[in-house]
């Protein structure tokens, strides 16, 4: 087996040393050429790259494929080139988003700017005055109360789905993907729409509602992946010692996924702690801290950001980029915490086989 | 702990079992006396370990099971109506194919667990682990290194914890399915020799593949046989001298001599 | 042996009672499940109770239609430039990101050594959590003035083709649809590539090592084994991706001009439509009225993403086999 990643490479460590300084050059070469092209007419570069390098890329590659390899090395060549290309491409992108955030938040990020709020602060104030703390503390408050009542929710709907074995379950399977397919925006309107109908005020309660329906399908879906990967022998073994099916699932299966079900918490916070439409159509914003989930606005650090970005100043697009690091790293942490805690888990059952 | 034979006996009567409309099991009439081991052989598929999980109402967990005839414990049907599963479970224990210990616990809250997820009360702790272990031949390895974790034990081992953990509920009737076939030899040898010591106080139905260890623990045997396509059901029953020595059926001799299955 | 040769009668299993604690706890736990019925009846009910005046009033032009003046008597709200718009966008997006994501993942499975597979995975999975208003900003502030210069080129060199037309120009080539659907690709292609390197990676390595080992070329493995397998899978995560496109809100607000005026495939023309910015745009001032149109717009949304969900799960399900089995 441990060769296994070998042998799928042979056709490269098969060829011999001419062949693959072949391919080095042919790798090398069209960059420095595209460059001088680009330079010399003064072309745009990211175009002259698509337009120039690519094509050349992809000749170069195909005539020492089939050098190498004969009529088939054309084929590997035209694959490989386009793979790494697209692949170049896609990281590029998402790699230049965050390459923004970090330096952009990084200018306008202070111990004052995590701390502070933002009371008296208008577009043109400077940025050494005001901050996202009250947008962080909003954040908490909205996404903890949605968490406390989506979690337990989600949880339940995930030991249904793998405990019992009822004739329904796929049928709630479905709605449950159904909901996970739920445009937020569509979950803010539905809150409003229940906010017209009660009229009931808007506050950081309605917010979380509004949320709920979109973290409650992710908790459920990777809560179930978490209890479905807890070896239904344990469960056998329980029930065959005389366990009543609660005490067989609170004392055996819930210990044992307890890591799982961690990262489903963590992963339904990273679903929500970002989301931006539903909180604006169904909280008012506050410049200032305010704690009390049940009355009076209240900002998050995404709705921070929506109302910063309106402003064409560039002291407000500095606070919309500081607050979009700020949202960045809690999402961040979100992710790696959930990624230890994957990992502990599949070593540990990597060690009971 | 006071270890009073036991005089209790299980049996099926006219046993048939299905899994969604595909029936893989038909009539199949049993008796396991109290002290007695019978082996449960056949060949792969044909319903053996089903027909072992129909003893202490496991079979039911499985989604699309269906059965007819009747289980009888000290002559009252597990399967009647208003019987709990639970105190079936409690009075038959079973031990898996693959050991399968408590791998959030450690090895005495593996004993105990029995207990404790049946809800009751555990009075003398301390002993009742050293019994359950002594009596599993587990006790001298791991007496020393009770609170470490369950998985931390070898298969062999792992095993003979999961036999201890249903010994500390004192069964009337021991069910194991295949217990030794993800084992090394020595550990299967020391499971045989626990299997006869535990045969003094309880009855034991153990499925196996392996015709010498049918022969080394069992008194009485049943073969199991299922054609392809029709369900299975017992060919021949009887003592395991009888049925290894001077099978009746030709289906039972072909099978124990190896020349099928 | 037996007594009568008729056929056994089937028993009743589980007959006995569960424990009190047993019921308190199927039946809690079955209770939260069939929530999933309530909720999503909830939010069908509550939207179609807000949106029906409107429904009702302005019949089947509600998607057809391209007007939207809520100042007029009476009331004209047509949502289908926005529709057609939300559709367009998507499209588009997908047919940028799909390349992408399919190579992505080709190049995490089977080109990359282990280690570095697992940093990609691990970047692109954090990426599919990019919260869309960062997206936005990005989008709006550092891609828009990027990619409106590729606009101009295509529109420069490529103008003949319908696609890349724009009726003037000078109004510049911000904010069209071709900047959103970049924008909307960005953001789907983690999905796509999520799903898709899984499906890759269940494939039989044995069988694709075995193909090269023959001296078969990577190109006739990529065409003959693996994309017959994994095909299906990877149009169910396009379809996955495709839901999520049609129903982004935040990010194509920023980087588009929402215009009633129907642009039915002028990619770089600076104005668009898409139904969830069209909510967040309009909701602000909205009165009463208009907020029951926009409502009904929600409404028609939900029920396409509906749509597209149920057949991506169904496709995705259905190519992953050892999912259902489990």
């Amino acid at each position: 087996m441990s060769n296994s990643s070998i042998r799928a490479r042979q056709p490269w460590r098969r060829a011999n040393i001419s062949t693959s300084i072949q391919i080095v050059l042919a790798s090398v070469i069209p960059l420095p050429l595209v460059m001088l092209l680009a330079l010399l007419a003064g072309l745009d570069l990211t175009m002259s790259f698509i337009t120039l390098f690519v094509p050349l890329q992809l000749i170069v590659s195909s005539f020492v494929g089939y050098r190498a390899f004969g009529r088939r090395g054309i084929g590997d060549a035209i694959l490989v080139v386009l793979t790494i290309f697209f692949s170049t491409f896609v990281l590029i992108l998402l790699l230049s988003v965050l390459y923004s955030v970090i330096t952009e938040g990084a200018k306008a990020i202070s111990f004052q700017f995590i701390g502070q709020n933002n009371v008296y602060v208008s577009p043109t104030t400077s940025l050494d005055y005001g901050g996202v703390g009250h947008a962080i503390l909003g954040t908490l408050i909205v996404v903890l109360l949605t968490t406390l009542a989506a979690v337990p929710l989600g949880v339940a709907m995930a030991i249904y789905l793998t405990q019992s074995q009822s004739k329904t379950r796929n049928l709630v399977r479905t709605f449950t993907q159904a909901l996970s397919g739920l445009p937020s925006v569509v979950s803010g309107l539905f809150i409003l729409s229940i906010i017209e109908a009660t009229q009931m005020g808007r506050s950081g309660i309605t917010g979380s509602l509004a949320l709920f329906p979109l973290m409650l399908p992710t908790v459920a879906r990777v809560a179930e992946e978490a209890l479905r990967l807890v070896p239904v022998d344990l469960r056998y073994a329980a029930l065959a010692l005389g366990a009543p099916n609660y005490r067989a699932f609170f004392q055996v299966i819930l210990p044992a996924a307890k890591s799982g079900l961690l990262t489903a918490l963590l992963l339904g916070l990273a679903r929500v702690v970002g989301e931006t439409a539903p909180l604006i159509l169904t909280m008012n914003p506050s410049s200032g801290t305010n704690l009390n989930p049940f009355d009076g606005g209240m900002t998050t650090l995404p709705t921070y950001i929506y109302n910063y970005l309106a402003s064409s100043y560039q002291t407000s697009q500095a606070r919309a980029w500081g607050a979009a690091l700020v949202l960045l790293m809690v999402v961040g942490i979100l992710f790696a915490l959930a990624r230890i805690l994957g990992k502990s888990k599949s070593k540990k059952s990597k060690a009971t086989k | 702990m006071n270890l009073v034979k036991t005089t209790s006996t299980l049996s099926a009567e006219n046993i048939s079992v299905w899994f969604g409309e595909r029936q893989v099991l038909e009539n199949v009439n049993l008796v396991f006396p109290a002290n007695k081991v019978t082996a449960l052989i056949g060949p792969s598929g044909c319903g053996k370990s089903t027909f072992l999980r129909t003893l202490n109402r496991m079979h039911e967990l499985i989604p699309g099971a269906g059965l007819a005839g009747s289980v009888y414990l000290n002559g009252e049907d597990i399967y009647a109506d208003g019987m709990d599963a639970v105190s079936v479970r409690i009075k038959v224990g079973m031990v898996f194919q693959k050991p399968n210990p408590f791998p959030t616990m450690s090895i005495r809250d593996n004993i105990l667990s029995g207990l404790k997820l049946s809800g009751r009360k555990i009075e003398n702790a301390e002993e009742l682990v050293e019994t359950s272990l002594r009596r599993a031949s587990i006790w001298n390895e791991v007496k020393d290194r009770l609170g470490d974790q369950a998985i931390s034990l070898s298969g062999g081992q792992q095993q003979r914890l999961c036999i201890a953990r249903s010994l500390a509920m004192n069964p009337e009737v021991l069910l194991m399915d295949e217990p030794c076939s993800a084992l090394d030899p020595g550990s299967t040898r020391r499971i045989e020799e626990t299997i006869s010591e535990l045969s003094e106080t309880m009855a034991i139905v153990i499925v196996t593949h392996n015709m010498q260890q049918a022969q080394r623990v069992s008194d009485q045997t049943a073969f199991f046989l299922a054609d392809e396509n029709t369900p299975g059901g017992v060919v021949e029953f009887g003592s395991t001298e009888q049925i290894f020595n001077g099978p009746i059926d030709p289906r039972t001799n072909d099978y124990v001599n190896g020349h099928f299955g | 042996m037996s007594q009568s040769q008729t056929k056994p009668q089937r028993r009743k299993l589980s007959a006995g009672p569960l424990s009190r604690g047993d019921k308190w706890f199927f039946r809690t736990t079955s209770a939260a499940a069939h929530f999933a019925f309530v909720l999503v009846a909830l939010v069908l009910g509550f939207l179609l109770f807000q949106a029906w005046p409107v429904l009702q009033s302005q019949g089947v032009n509600f998607v057809l239609g391209s007007t939207w003046d809520p100042d007029s008597d009476p009331m004209v709200l047509q949502l289908g430039p926005m529709l057609w718009g939300s559709l367009l966008i998507a499209v588009l997006g997908i047919l940028i990101a799909t390349p992408m994501a399919i190579s992505m993942a080709y190049l995490i499975v089977f080109m990359l050594p282990k280690r570095w597979a697992s940093v990609a995975t691990t970047l692109i999975d954090l990426l599919a959590a990019l919260p869309s208003v960062v997206l936005g900003l990005w989008g709006l502030l550092v891609f828009t003035p990027i990619a409106a210069g590729w606009a101009e080129i295509l529109n420069k060199y490529l103008g003949f083709i319908p696609l890349f037309q724009v009726t003037d120009p000078e109004n510049g080539f911000m904010r069209s649809p071709f900047i959103a659907g970049w924008i909307v690709a960005v953001m789907i292609v983690p999905i796509i590539t999520s799903v898709t390197r899984e499906i890759f990676s269940q494939l039989d390595r044995d069988l694709i090592n075995g193909a090269l080992a023959l001296g078969g070329s990577r190109l006739s493995t990529f065409r003959r084994v693996i994309m017959p397998t994994a095909s299906s899978g990877v149009v169910g995560g396009v379809l996955l991706g495709l839901g999520r496109a049609v129903g982004e809100t935040v990010a194509i607000f920023y980087v588009l001009n929402l215009s009633m005026e129907i642009n039915w495939m002028n990619l770089v023309e600076p104005h668009g439509g898409a139904v969830a910015s069209w909510i967040l745009a309009r909701f602000g001032e909205a009165s009463p009225l208009e907020k029951q149109g926009l409502m009904a717009a929600g409404l028609v949304l939900f029920i396409l993403t509906l749509i597209v969900n149920y057949i991506a799960n169904v496709i995705v399900n259905r190519a992953q086999p050892w999912r259902k089995n489990q």
